[in-house]
C-alpha cells in the first residue's frame, strides 16, 4: 500500500504477552467435562419450564431463570454445523495450525450450539447444515478438547 | 410401603438405635411419641442414657408427641424441610412442648441415605495456564521519531502551530486547537519534579506480561523548556520515592520540586525504556 506521508520514522515494536490465568470450570462445567472424559458422553441440561436443552450446560435458564443444573440429559455425539469460521492465522494460543475450521455445532437433541473444531474436510467445503460427529480424544487434558474434534458424518 | 425423597419412614425409625449418641442423651428422661399419618405410631423412651423404641398404637403417657405426614417427617430428618416452618404451617402438630423434640437432634446422628457417605465427592476441574500472545505496536511517523531520538539520548516534543503548547510524547494533532502539529523541539533532558503517583499495584506490561516491582513512583516531570501542564511521565528511581519533593503551581504561586535527571540505558533500542528512570539531580 502506498503511503502519502514520510514513513522513514515508522517502525514496529514486537512484544510477547505472557498471560497467566486460572479457570475454574464450576460444578456444572466439571460434570460436563468429566462425562466426556470418562464416559465419552456429551451431557446437557434441560429447562423444565421451557424445555430448552443447553449444551454446554449451565446453571440457570437464560429465559426462565429456572435452576436447571441437575436436569441432566444425554445427547447424541452427532450434530449439525449451524455457523462456522475459518481461522487463517497462526498463533501460539490457537489449538490448530491455520487454516482450520471453528464451527458452531448444534448436537442432535440440543437447542444451543457449542463451538468446536471440524476436521476431515477441506475448509472451503464446510457449509451450514453439514452433519458431523464427535471424535473423542485418547489423551485427556481436562478441557473441552477431550472431544478432539468433529468430523463429517459421511 | 411408601417412600418420600427415596426414603421410607420405617428406615428412619429402624436406624435410630444405630444412630443413637449416648453422650447427647445424658440427663434426658423423656418419652417421645410419633404419629405418622397412615403409616404408624412409634414411642421412643430415653431413660438413663439408654433408648427403647416401640411400634405401638398406644401413645398414652408420652411427654411430648408429634403428628405429621410421612413426607414432612422424612423431609425434616434429611434436612429438606424446616421443622419450624412445618410447625407454623400446621403440617406438624405437637402435643406438649415443641422444644422437647429439639433434644432429639443431639441424641441422634443425622440420617444418611444408604449410598451417602460412600459417594465420592464430585471432581472439580481447575485449569492453570500461561498463554503467550504475540503483540505488535506500530509507532507511526510521529511517535516513531520521538522513540528514535531516545536512542540518541534526546527527548523531543512536538509544538502546536496555533497555541504553541508542547506535547511529549508527541501527538500528530493538537487536541485543543485541532490542527496538525508540525514543529519539533528538543526538551530537557533535566527537569523539575511536579507530582508522583505512589503505585502499589502494577498491571502487566502489555508487551511482555511482566509486572514491575512495587511500590514504584509514576512521576510527572516538567522538563526544561516546558511550562504549565506540559509534564512528561516516567518513573522515579525506586529508592528515592520517599526523598523526592513534589512541586506545584497553585493560583500562580510556584512551589519548586526536586531537580531530576534521566538515567539512560546503555543498550538503547528506541523504546520508552531507553530511559531507565529519573533520579534526583544532586
Amino acid at each position: 500500500m502506498k503511503k502519502d506521508f514520510d514513513t522513514s520514522d515508522c517502525y514496529t515494536i514486537q512484544g510477547k504477552l505472557a498471560l497467566p490465568y486460572t479457570y475454574f470450570a464450576g460444578r456444572v462445567g466439571s460434570a460436563f467435562i468429566t462425562a466426556i472424559r470418562d464416559k465419552q458422553k456429551i451431557m446437557g441440561v434441560r429447562c423444565n419450564a421451557c424445555g430448552k436443552v443447553f449444551v454446554p450446560p449451565r446453571q440457570t435458564c437464560e429465559r426462565c431463570m429456572e435452576d436447571v443444573r441437575s436436569n441432566w440429559v444425554e445427547l447424541q455425539n452427532t450434530g449439525e454445523v449451524v455457523n462456522f469460521t475459518v481461522v487463517r492465522y497462526d498463533d501460539k494460543h490457537l489449538p490448530r495450525k491455520a487454516p482450520f475450521v471453528l464451527a458452531m455445532i448444534k448436537l442432535d437433541g440440543a437447542d444451543t450450539p457449542m463451538t468446536h473444531i471440524v476436521e476431515g474436510i477441506a475448509p472451503d467445503k464446510v457449509a451450514e447444515g453439514l452433519k458431523v460427529k464427535a471424535v473423542f480424544a485418547k489423551q485427556t487434558t481436562n478441557t473441552i478438547l477431550d472431544i478432539e474434534h468433529f468430523i463429517p458424518l459421511e | 410401603m411408601s417412600e418420600f425423597f427415596g426414603i421410607k419412614v420405617e428406615d428412619i425409625f429402624n436406624s435410630m438405635q444405630a444412630r443413637f449418641r449416648p453422650e447427647g442423651a445424658s440427663g434426658v428422661n423423656k418419652t417421645f411419641g410419633y404419629d405418622i399419618t397412615g403409616i404408624g405410631k412409634w414411642k421412643l423412651i430415653i431413660k438413663d442414657v439408654k433408648m427403647t423404641l416401640d411400634k405401638t398404637d398406644d401413645l398414652a403417657g408420652c411427654d411430648v408427641a408429634m403428628e405429621t405426614s410421612g413426607e414432612t417427617f422424612v423431609g425434616i430428618n434429611i434436612g429438606k424441610i424446616d421443622a419450624m416452618a412445618a410447625f407454623t404451617s400446621r403440617k406438624l402438630k405437637v402435643k406438649g412442648d415443641l422444644n422437647t423434640f429439639g433434644l432429639t437432634s443431639r441424641m441422634f446422628q443425622k440420617y444418611m441415605m444408604p449410598d451417602q457417605g460412600i459417594m465420592p465427592e464430585q471432581e472439580l476441574l481447575v485449569l492453570k495456564k500461561t498463554i503467550s500472545v504475540n503483540q505488535k505496536f506500530a509507532t507511526g511517523p510521529v511517535f516513531g521519531k520521538f522513540l528514535k531520538a531516545l536512542k540518541d539520548k534526546k527527548i523531543l516534543a512536538i509544538k502546536c502551530p496555533q497555541c504553541g503548547r508542547l506535547q511529549s510524547p508527541p501527538r500528530e494533532v493538537c487536541a485543543i486547537c485541532r490542527v496538525g502539529n508540525t514543529e519539533w523541539v528538543e526538551i530537557g533532558p533535566k527537569g523539575e519534579m511536579r507530582m508522583m503517583e505512589y503505585c502499589f499495584y502494577a498491571s502487566p506490561d502489555p508487551l511482555t506480561g511482566e509486572t514491575r516491582e512495587t511500590p514504584y513512583g509514576a512521576i510527572g516531570i516538567l522538563l526544561d523548556g516546558c511550562r504549565d501542564e506540559e509534564v512528561f511521565w516516567h518513573l522515579l528511581r525506586p529508592d528515592q520515592l520517599d526523598r523526592v519533593k513534589m512541586g506545584s503551581v497553585l493560583y500562580g504561586k510556584v512551589s519548586h520540586g526536586s531537580r531530576l535527571r534521566p538515567v539512560w540505558n546503555d543498550n538503547r533500542t528506541g523504546s520508552i525504556d531507553d530511559i531507565k528512570y529519573f533520579e534526583i539531580d544532586e
